[in-house]
């Protein structure tokens, strides 16, 4: 089985005209076309004559969820997920930001993505070894299955074989590229604190300048509060201008807090946000 | 700019030891905004506090920091001397360089270091502290009584005598608890029932008790003054509000159950009263034995019932009670010594634990007061086994304290009851209490072999099929023995209920290291808990004997009643508050509250915090993404400054 591009944007047209048309939505959140193929944005689609811009290839990476928290509460949406996009979705439900009932999800099965600047496949390595959306309530085309499943945390083995010195190093040189551009918490679906504490000045939290050790105070801050909310997009690496492999801290973050707490996040409504709701059998492993 | 006094305490030798203090208050004079520092041996002497309110007259002081041992000790003490001054009682900080320095180092280096590093953190916070406002709520005069075993029965008595309603939860069916089962009571020999069920009676009749069995606590909110408690009333089958206690319903029930309060040596139906006093003295229904719930079809009891009681609809109900104090006296479980296969306890008939002896003395038990082993005969020879599983590092540390005692009273009854030979396995007899020593010589004149070594194991003899032999070591001769007997009987450690780790997180109590609710402290607060509001009492807090159970569930009561004799009380002004425009929605601080402080605002869409409700711990402000959260004395300007401070050593 090989994945249409073509017919799944054909899909996605149609549904979003129809949506647009009935009223059902006043957004629809796809993809549009960019300065090339390789390049496709971000595209808000608010009429049903918006809809012939839209496009869908193998470089519409972006989590199109990120720009869900912007719209006002109550606001009918749209949106196209992939399955780690699906993921976000789940987690801002959980997390309060968003209502089912306001959304619609256009939901997208797909591997074999490609990342523009390197032309590497990102199956696997960053959206967390899945294909199918884990919730929508339209899907554009057919459940993918036979793929070859790359587990999530697979690419995290050469990464937990270093030793903490080596680990410190291999941070320490990563976060001295780091130019404080804050694209990662841009492209971040989870990060929609506003102020980050990073703006925050009464008490300035940590330094803003592009140093190490601000560098190093914002990301780790930043990792640490995506515990257990990270759904594995992989957005914020791409997003980086400097190319640091900030999946790497995510995954390993990620699938601690998996075993310590049995969920990953964003994979059930059900489920409550791991750190902020206390359970009985909660693991006191961090306690030990 | 503040004016800061620093007093450092000595505290005799406590602090004075493991800390330079004359070398804490130089350091202290140094630092900025600081006025006066000076060191005295003890700062919660009237002395003491003298000085600290000429200091603030002399001085113009506005901040007081008080270097010296736990909050919890004094902080009250310090706060008065404040609010005395006319300063406001929130600008006190206490460093706590006892507990926290000086008794856990014996290197005074170390010691004065960290000592020298709170008290710099300190000072940077309290230059940052804002005076307060405590505030002041209704006080509901109720109190809730969580057990109905002595302890509970006596608690709600005394309080419910002082004119405020009880409501006393029990969770089976009948009041009573552990010493309903027992025969009789040490030292004095005299009938457990005679003494206690007078007393059931009472409970029953009283106008201000509300009486609550097959009941349990299911969610407990608010907070002292103001709780408010779920309570989920099992499903008795048995409309109690019809049922006229004739009791024809057990006649017919051809259900088979196992004796709980026989301790599993007998059968009952499976509608039932436990045992004829019980109180209330009307039956339920139990699911797991009755044939209608089995089966499907029966519903005899139904038939035999003219009060038409019998209701197999029956649902568990939630009743909301509000009460301003809390007591628990939730009692013990004996522990299963089944594990201990040494023992051979539920292998060999012959042997017995402790409450499961006391059935068998008892005249309402299941051979009506006769000593038979499980086969019909009686015993010859008898060894009473103390201490299994108790003062047992492999088990459990601490002593259960009435083993003795009642293994004394079990020696004297078994030689009243049989001609058998009664043979005590004791690592030391401890009998310590009033008439418990002279109880003690009564039954050695009684022909009771007291043998000074732990049972080590029971086996079953080979030469007389059926009988038991017990080895151990007699420390008194050095000499391995073992002994034949037809009848083992095991002394098992007092353990924690097995659900007290629930109640414990229900109502926010810490337990010790053997799982019992942990006091205020062990000698001047053993019945109250670090939740203001609830109280302990009987062997929940420790193993412990009916006396002494009983005089604690008294100090409960007078406990509880501080609480509840008053209309209003002063609450911590140290709450949070939420600033909205900062408040992005999440809920998170909704989520982790465990005292439920705050609440969504939907219109605002914001959260908002119950200030009644708020105790101050700050979880809310930790977990808030955009520090809309504020959590008043502890803002993160002033924790910042702290840590700067304490950084800076």
């Amino acid at each position: 089985m090989t994945i249409s591009f073509k017919q799944i944007e054909e899909k996605l047209k149609t549904e979003a005209k129809r949506l647009l048309e009935s009223g059902q939505v006043s957004v629809v959140l796809a993809y549009g076309k960019g300065y090339d193929e390789k390049h496709p944005m971000p595209y808000v689609a608010r009429n049903p004559s918006d809809v012939a811009n839209i496009v869908f290839n193998e470089y519409c990476n972006y989590n199109m969820a990120r720009y869900l928290v912007r719209y006002p509460a109550g606001t009918k949406i749209a949106v196209a997920v992939k399955a780690a996009d699906s993921r976000a979705v789940i987690q801002l439900i959980q997390e309060e930001k968003v209502k089912r009932e306001d959304l619609v999800l256009l939901g997208i099965p797909v591997y074999g993505m490609k990342n523009p600047k390197t032309q590497e496949i990102i199956d696997g390595k960053t959206t967390g070894g899945l294909y199918n959306p884990v919730l929508y309530d339209i899907l554009l085309g057919d459940e993918v299955h036979g793929q070859a499943i790359q587990l999530p945390y697979d690419v995290l083995a050469a990464y937990e074989s270093m030793d903490k010195e080596v680990r410190f190093a291999f941070w320490k040189k990563e976060f001295d590229k780091c130019i404080r551009c804050y694209a990662c918490r841009k492209a971040c679906p989870m990060c929609y604190c506003d102020p980050c504490f990073i703006d925050q000045n009464k008490p300035k939290w940590g330094d803003k300048s592009p140093k190490f050790h601000g560098n190093l105070m914002y990301h780790l801050t930043r990792f640490h509060h995506l515990a257990g909310r990270c759904i594995d997009c992989g957005e914020c690496s791409r997003a980086c201008p400097v190319d640091i492999p900030l999946y790497l801290f995510h995954k390993k973050v990620a699938r601690e807090c998996e075993e310590m707490f049995g969920q990953a996040a964003g994979m059930s409504i059900e489920d409550k946000p791991a750190l902020v709701n206390f359970r009985v059998d909660d693991s006191d492993k961090i306690l030990e | 700019m503040s004016r800061i006094g620093v007093f450092v305490c000595h505290c005799g030798l406590n602090i004075a030891k493991t800390v330079r203090v004359s070398e804490l208050a130089e350091l202290a004079a140094t630092l900025p905004d600081v006025v006066v520092a000076k060191d005295y041996k003890f700062m919660c002497s009237t002395p003491g506090q003298e000085m600290i309110v000429n200091d603030i007259k002399q001085h113009k002081l506005d901040r007081i920091i008080v270097t010296a041992c736990s909050p919890l000790m004094h902080e009250q003490t310090f706060r008065k001397v404040l609010a005395a001054s006319g300063l406001n009682q929130y600008l006190l900080t206490i460093v706590n360089i006892r507990e926290q320095v000086s008794w856990v180092t014996h290197d005074i280096e170390e010691g004065t270091t960290k000592a020298k590093a709170l008290l710099n953190g300190a000072v940077y916070r309290a230059r940052l502290l804002a005076p307060l406002t405590s505030r002041v709520i209704d006080v509901n005069p109720n109190v809730m009584v969580v057990g109905g075993g002595i302890a509970g029965i006596q608690a709600a008595l005394e309080l419910a005598n002082t004119g405020k309603k009880v409501y006393l939860v029990e969770k089976n069916s009948t009041i009573g608890g552990h010493m309903a089962q027992f025969d009789k009571t040490f030292p004095t020999l005299d009938c457990s029932a005679c003494i206690l069920t007078p007393k059931m009676d009472a409970v029953l009749q009283h106008k201000n008790i509300t009486m609550m069995t097959s009941c349990e606590v299911s969610e407990v909110k608010g907070f002292v003054g103001n709780f408010d408690i779920t309570v989920r009333q099992k499903a008795r089958y048995v409309d109690h509000s019809k049922c006229n206690a004739c009791l024809a319903c057990t006649e017919k029930c051809p259900g088979k159950g196992i004796s709980e309060w026989d301790e599993g040596l007998v059968k009952r139906k499976a509608i039932y009263i436990p045992f004829p006093q019980a109180v209330p003295q009307k039956p339920i229904i139990d699911k797991e034995s009755c044939t209608f719930f089995k089966k499907g079809k029966c519903r005899l009891c139904e038939k035999a019932c003219e009060q038409k009681a019998i209701d197999f609809e029956q649902q568990d109900t939630f009743v909301q009670v509000k009460v301003g104090a809390v007591i628990l006296a939730t009692g013990f479980d004996l522990m299963d010594t089944k594990p201990l296969v040494q023992y051979g306890y539920g292998k060999y008939p012959g042997v017995y634990n402790a409450l499961e002896v006391e059935r068998l003395f008892n005249s309402a038990g299941p051979t009506g007061g006769k000593v038979t082993l499980r086969d019909g005969s009686e015993p010859k020879s008898i060894a009473l086994l103390h201490c299994i599983g108790s003062r047992d590092k492999n088990n459990h540390e601490h002593c259960s304290r009435v083993c003795c005692m009642y293994s004394l009273k079990f020696a004297h009854l078994f030689k009243e009851k049989t001609s058998a030979d009664v043979y005590q396995f004791y690592i030391d007899m401890r009998a310590a209490g009033k008439g418990y020593e002279e109880f003690y010589n009564r039954i050695i004149e009684e022909d009771v072999k007291f043998i000074r070594g732990k049972g080590a194991r029971v086996t079953q003899s080979a030469d007389e099929p059926g009988r038991l032999v017990v080895e151990a070591e007699d420390t008194i001769t050095g000499k391995f023995i073992k002994l034949p007997v037809d009848m083992v009987v095991l002394s098992p450690a007092i353990v924690p209920r097995a659900d007290s780790k629930d109640v414990a997180r229900l109502f926010n109590l810490s337990t010790d290291k053997q799982g019992f609710f942990m006091e205020r402290h062990p000698k001047l607060a053993p019945l109250s808990t670090m939740s203001e509001g609830i109280f302990i009492a009987g062997v929940c807090q420790s193993p412990k004997d009916i006396p002494d159970t009983v005089a604690q569930a008294y100090g409960a009561a007078a406990e509880a009643l501080t609480i509840v004799v008053k209309d209003k009380m002063e609450l911590e002004a140290t709450t949070a508050m939420v600033n909205p425009a900062s408040c992005c929605g999440c809920q998170n601080c909704v989520r982790v509250c465990p005292y439920g402080a705050p609440g969504f605002n939907e219109t605002k869409r914001v959260s908002e915090i119950n200030e009644a409700l708020c105790k101050g711990c700050g979880l809310c402000a930790s977990v808030c993404p955009t520090s809309a959260i504020i959590a008043r004395h502890f803002t993160n300007d002033q924790v910042l400054a702290e840590m700067e401070g304490l950084m800076e050593f």
